[in-house]
């Protein structure tokens, strides 16, 4: 386990905590508003939405200034509870953390095409995650996609299907075929004059759907129910189960290798990202584990990653012989120092 | 039961493969032909008095281009009035609406700011926005019809004495240039199977009988 690894699990862990949570905070956020949070309390104690609301609760007193005296007894701080609980907002698909609004490029190009618009909030809520993809490439599907850590963590199934003698297969269309998929959604997007292709991107569908598990969850009881409920997912969630089953049987990692059009443009966008995995094929021993470690299905022993690499970090971590690791390369880095790569083609004659 | 040259175990995995073959492409294909326009609206959401939006909403075709389906809104909304659609309503799945009966909107403004895409404008004036028009039922209306006197929409109106005024028995008289659809009046309206006072939209489904985009 490395450091790298562990750190990746640890964003995507909470990406998954905060997807749940938000939800919840606006709940929470209302009954402060509305003042009628101490009655919804007292009414629901005992209870599973009780329990979460009492902790959120519990935690938003114990921040700093969220507590104040009043006629000799420790009360809310009303105004600040309610900016604390309004800090965050949204899901993977766009979310806005304190100031920082953050946009899916997907979303931000298709709602461009489908309105013929270029509005200065969307560009915006572009700013942070455009620089990150320059910058990093497509770590979006590495460490925050939350249906990407979900196929990282039913990858490991395909080994369970061995074991009961269920061999797995694993076709492996062309890869091309994602840019072909993300084509095809804007002219649809521009044909129909609605986004279309955030009703099959799944971290939006799974950001909606966690939305829809959480309002209904509460909804069920403001009505008086507390018994266990199933309310919220809508069949949309079975196109995650469709997904899974697929990745699971028959190609593994197919929907961000092959299919993604989300995945797709953060490529394009980290074509030129001077962050990348670099190989030093002198200490290289051909072993090729980081190959078979690559969640995206490349080969990191030729340095033939491309732009499809989202500098996940499992071949650094899976090679024995540091021969990768990474550090700066790539198209920006080459015309920042054509110097370098004259001496290197001087050295090499 | 035994198929010549198919075992069981490479039944099941014929079948699992088949199956799951058919199901990802079934579920794809599914959520691109539920966009179809005019599909059916949850319950509550009345196709006759038209969807309300959250203040600062675009017109709708715009609307629809423009709002990228994620949960910002609804997230900010300091009344959780804000719903979204399910897929069951075909291409405006995702987007938010208000059911004034249910949970009227209290004008707190936050959704507009919280808007990434530009399809709620940031309103300031809580005067200002336009999410449709309160209508008065004449014949439901207690005060109206003469069996009570009640003035509980008149009351809650944050627009009160200029969107609504009260005539004889407290009857509430909407005035349409005033009214901004914010729909607290339908809300507390005591008349509850079918509400004395509604607000009444513009927006309709695309794709219903004669109506506008």
């Amino acid at each position: 386990m490395s450091k790298l690894h562990v750190t990746r699990r640890t964003v995507q862990v909470l990406v998954v905590v905060f997807m749940l949570l938000i939800p919840v905070l606006a709940r929470y956020q209302n009954y402060v508003a509305a003042r009628e949070i101490d009655r919804v309390l007292e009414r629901w104690s005992g209870t599973a939405a009780g329990g979460v609301l009492q902790a959120v609760d519990t935690t938003m007193r114990a921040l700093p200034g969220a507590e104040k005296e009043r006629a000799g007894r420790v009360q809310r701080d009303r105004a600040q509870v309610l900016e604390y609980a309004q800090l965050a907002r949204g899901g993977p698909w766009s979310a806005t953390v304190g100031p920082v609004s953050m946009t899916d490029p997907l979303g931000a190009v298709e709602s461009m095409v489908a309105s013929r618009a270029l509005p200065w909030v969307l560009l915006a809520s572009l700013l942070v995650p455009l620089a990150a993809t320059l910058l990093l490439g497509r770590i979006f599907c590495s460490w925050i996609c939350p249906v990407g850590f979900l196929l990282e963590l039913t990858d490991k199934m395909r080994g369970a299907m061995r074991f009961l003698e269920i061999r797995p297969r694993d076709l492996k269309p062309s890869r091309t075929t994602k840019y072909g998929v993300l084509a095809a959604g804007l002219v649809l997007t521009a044909v129909l004059a609605i986004p279309v292709l955030g009703y099959v991107y799944p971290p939006a569908i799974v950001g909606r759907e966690a939305h829809d598990v959480v309002f209904a969850f509460f909804d069920r009881a403001e009505m008086g129910r507390f018994g266990p409920w199933a309310g919220g997912l809508s069949w949309m969630a079975l196109l995650l189960v469709a997904i899974i089953s697929f990745e699971v049987l028959v190609s593994r990692r197919w929907w961000c290798r092959y299919v993604c059009p989300g995945g797709a443009l953060y490529s394009l966008i980290g074509w030129a990202r001077p962050v990348r995995v670099k190989l030093q094929s002198d200490r290289c021993t051909q072993c090729a584990l980081c190959v078979a470690a690559c969640p995206e299905g490349l080969n990191p022993m030729k340095n033939q990653m491309g732009m499809e690499c989202d500098n996940c970090g499992e071949c650094v971590a899976s090679c024995g012989d540091d021969a990768l690791a990474f550090g700066f390369d790539g198209p920006l880095i080459d015309v920042l120092r054509p110097s370098e790569r004259e001496v290197h083609a001087e050295s090499k004659q | 039961m035994s198929v010549p040259g198919l075992d069981r175990r490479e039944f099941f995995r014929v079948l699992a493969l088949r199956s799951g073959k058919i199901g990802a492409g079934g579920g794809l294909l599914y959520g691109l032909l539920g966009l179809r326009p005019g599909s059916a609206l949850p319950a509550g959401v009345r196709g006759d008095l038209g969807i309300v939006r959250p203040p600062g909403a675009l017109e709708e075709p715009d609307f629809l281009a423009r709002c990228i389906r994620c949960t910002e809104c609804a997230d900010a909304c300091e009344a959780q009035c804000i719903r979204l659609f399910g897929p069951e309503a075909g291409d405006l799945q995702g987007t938010p609406y208000i059911l004034p009966a249910d949970k009227a909107c209290t004008i707190c403004l936050a959704c507009g700011p919280a808007c990434p895409s530009g399809a709620l404008t940031p309103q300031t004036k809580r005067e200002e926005p336009r999410m449709g028009v309160a209508v008065v039922d004449e014949r439901l209306c207690v005060s109206h019809n003469g069996t009570g006197v009640c003035g509980a929409c008149h009351t809650v109106c944050p627009l009160r004495n200029r969107a609504i005024t009260q005539d004889y028995r407290n009857a509430p008289v909407v005035h349409e240039e005033a009214c901004i659809g914010c729909g607290l009046c339908e809300e507390f309206c005591i008349v509850r199977d079918r509400r004395a006072i509604r607000v009444e939209t513009r927006r309709r489904p695309r794709g219903e009988d004669g109506a506008p985009a």
